[in-house]
């Protein structure tokens, strides 16, 4: 079976790159140019994934996102430039399920589809209630998490974070995701609470958390748990 | 200096109370005499009395003074030449003393009024003036263009409207308008007028400065967005090209012979570098702009780990010993402080031997966070410490490639904090690399957010 991935891209050299990458790794592909084209694209072919630009000359790539979301659950990958932060946080809020920053190489793009897809069809399946993220498995029923044979004692906060960041992942959460998540609604503000529990969970998980192999920081952004 | 020419309150025209003043009530009263002897075939001694009465109104018209000695001549005059016995000032009939009693009383009283009208009315035509004065200052000032025209009209109205001489207008940055009158003694009157003057000033300094800062930041939000928008038209021309060829280069690379993996490679690391003297670029742009970094407590160990992601290719392989005191925290914007470890790093990485070890330390000390890279290089040569930083620097006898913009970017990061970035020999050779990073607010204590909602873990 292969996928189909609408790739949204006013630049004809990128769109032709991501063609070629995607092709060569059993994708099929099929284009639009402008805001317009995507969302007739988008209705009629049903594709499996989104990659979307958000820099488009004809209107903004996060409202095609909005009216996209009404409809569709396609996950949709953003690619954006570096000093963009807050088009990407405001793009992964508004339903957005991960994003590339430019220059990026083929192997980070096909991680990202791979992940996207994944989850995707991961909402049918039945949810197991252990997760195991490389050496970390995370008891979500027990409330225990071991890395191999180990124990690893967690504060309920740092419970939630890790279960949560498990759930997706390999996927980026955005800190207003993980505070509304794991503080509640009306905490989304407290991003310095969030970055202290996280570096409290990065010593417990990580052996060398100033190089942290799993949890990782999106700067700017949020947090991802790595899977691979 | 000016003398003051009045010391009175607005009076009575100076000229008629004088002698002259005197003079007239004499001939008025000399008039009534002659007229009340023409007369006296058809009047009665109460007509004579009367006419006295008349020529007391009219003399009074002098002033209080001459009013008051038109009284008594008046007085005089009646016993003198109509009261019995005539042509002297003996009285036969004593009840003419209460007569010419009540006569000098009405001629007092007459006076008095007289002169307590005529001030009312000096008094009003002085407040007319004075009102006429302030509108038509309060109007000047409004429609001159600058604060000098304010002062210009305050020291032009008070010359013409009250013949005052101002030495001086000072016009403080906040606050109201003085006006230097030197050593000018003024009625309060005038000094009533003189602050009504300078609170009319006051107000049109503090209009024409509110339009003017209105002005300039429209003209910064003006200039601002034109920068955004050539910054991002720049970012997104050079970036796009990058993109292409860092994924197209990948791309190639897969299926590509061992041979041609290796150009591949070199095209996908200088394109990141490219791209990170475009960020750099834009970064030093911003930040010298005056844009604001977004400073949040951000546990360093944190930003460490990102930059060090980022470092990775450019150390090839060169390890990088960490040590961060007690879990510390800085208040640094997350994204500048990535960028501003990213370039000191690369900088070490760049200008030392390949194999020497890189160290880079933490701590806090103080309100501030200190960030540390230390190498065992070269070193910098002495005198050069605070070139290094300067934009477009280049060691003389460094053989690495660079534009010298990572310095100078880590300089601007640090001076956006409102911190400081300085270079020191290290004992034992090499170079600490030392950013003082000041906090930008006290450090809050991290106690749990309110509303944890939902059930907890075990």
């Amino acid at each position: 079976m292969t996928d189909l991935v609408l790739v949204i891209e006013d630049e004809v050299a990128m769109r032709r790159f991501l063609s070629a990458a995607l092709s060569s790794h059993g994708f099929k592909v099929i284009e639009a140019g402008t805001i317009a084209a995507a969302l007739a694209v988008a209705t009629e072919s049903r594709p499996a994934a989104i990659l979307l630009d958000l820099g488009l000359p004809d209107g903004d790539g996060l409202e095609l996102l909005r009216k996209l979301r009404e409809w569709s659950t396609t996950p949709v990958i953003v690619l954006s430039a570096r000093d963009r932060e807050d088009d990407k946080v405001q793009a992964l809020d508004a339903g957005a399920d991960d994003y590339l920053t430019k220059p990026f190489g083929v192997s980070e793009l096909l991680a990202r589809i791979r992940v996207a897809l994944r989850h995707a069809r991961g909402q049918t399946v039945t949810e197991d209630p252990v997760l195991a993220i490389g050496p970390i498995r995370i008891d979500q029923a027990r409330h225990e998490v071991t890395i191999g044979e180990t124990l690893v004692h967690l504060t309920p906060i740092e419970f939630r974070l890790l279960a949560f960041l498990a759930r997706h992942a390999g996927k980026v959460l955005t800190h207003r995701q993980l505070l509304h998540e794991v503080w509640g609604p009306r905490s989304t503000q407290h991003t310095q609470y969030l970055r202290v529990h996280m570096a409290a969970l990065r010593k417990k998980l990580e052996s060398d958390p100033a190089r942290p192999r799993w949890l990782t920081t999106e700067p700017g952004v949020g947090y991802r748990l790595r899977d691979e | 200096m000016t003398p003051l020419g009045r010391s009175m309150p607005p009076a009575l025209p100076s000229h008629r109370t004088g002698p002259r003043g005197y003079l007239f009530a004499a001939a008025v009263v000399g008039a009534a005499t002659l007229g009340g002897m023409a007369a006296a075939q058809h009047a009665s001694l109460a007509d004579e009395a009367m006419l006295y009465s008349l020529a007391i109104l009219v003399a009074a018209h002098a002033g209080r003074g001459p009013g008051l000695i038109a009284a008594a001549l008046s007085v005089v005059a009646f016993d003198f030449v109509f009261v019995e016995p005539r042509y002297t000032l003996a009285v036969a009939d004593t009840r003419f003393l209460f007569t010419f009693l009540v006569m000098f009383a009405v001629g007092a009283a007459i006076g008095t009024l007289t002169v307590r009208l005529r001030r009312a009315e000096a008094a009003s035509r002085q407040r007319e003036r004075d009102t006429a004065m302030l509108l038509a200052f309060t109007r000047d000032a409004a429609a001159v263009p600058d604060i000098a025209g304010v002062t210009a009209a305050v020291v032009e109205h008070l010359r013409a409207g009250l013949d005052l001489e101002a030495q001086g207008v000072l016009v403080p940055a906040t606050g109201p308008i003085e006006v230097n009158l030197g050593r000018l003694s003024i009625t309060n009157e005038q000094r009533r007028l003189v602050e009504a003057v300078a609170r009319q000033a006051t107000i049109a300094v503090e209009k024409l400065r509110l339009a003017s800062t209105a002005r300039e930041a429209e003209l910064r939000a003006t200039t601002e967005e034109l920068r955004n928008a050539l910054l991002s038209a720049v970012s997104h021309d050079l970036r796009t090209p990058l993109a292409v060829i860092t994924g197209m280069a990948t791309t190639l690379r897969e299926t590509a012979d061992v041979a041609a993996r290796d150009g591949l490679d070199t095209i996908v690391a200088e394109s990141a570098r490219l791209s990170r003297i475009l960020e750099n670029l834009l970064t030093v742009t911003k930040v010298e702009a005056g844009a604001k970094p977004r400073r949040e407590w951000v546990p360093i160990e944190e930003v460490v780990g990102t930059a060090l992601r980022r470092v990775d290719d450019a150390l090839e392989g060169r390890r990088v010993d960490v040590d961060i005191a007690d879990d510390a925290l800085a208040h640094v914007d997350p994204v500048l402080g990535e960028l501003l470890l990213v370039n000191l790093l690369d900088n070490a990485a760049k200008h030392t031997p390949a194999g020497t070890p890189i160290e880079l330390g933490a701590r806090r000390e103080g309100p501030s966070a200190i960030l540390e890279v230390r190498d065992r290089g070269p070193g910098i040569p002495a005198g050069s410490e605070r070139l290094v930083f300067e934009r477009f620097f280049r060691a003389a006898s460094g053989t690495a490639a660079g534009v010298g913009l990572g310095l100078a970017v880590c300089r601007g990061i640090a001076g956006a904090h409102g911190g400081t970035i300085e270079a020191v020999a290290r004992e034992g050779g090499g170079t600490i690399f030392r950013v003082t990073l000041p906090d930008g607010e006290p450090m809050p204590t991290f106690d749990e957010p309110p509303a944890m909602t939902g059930e907890a873990g075990p």
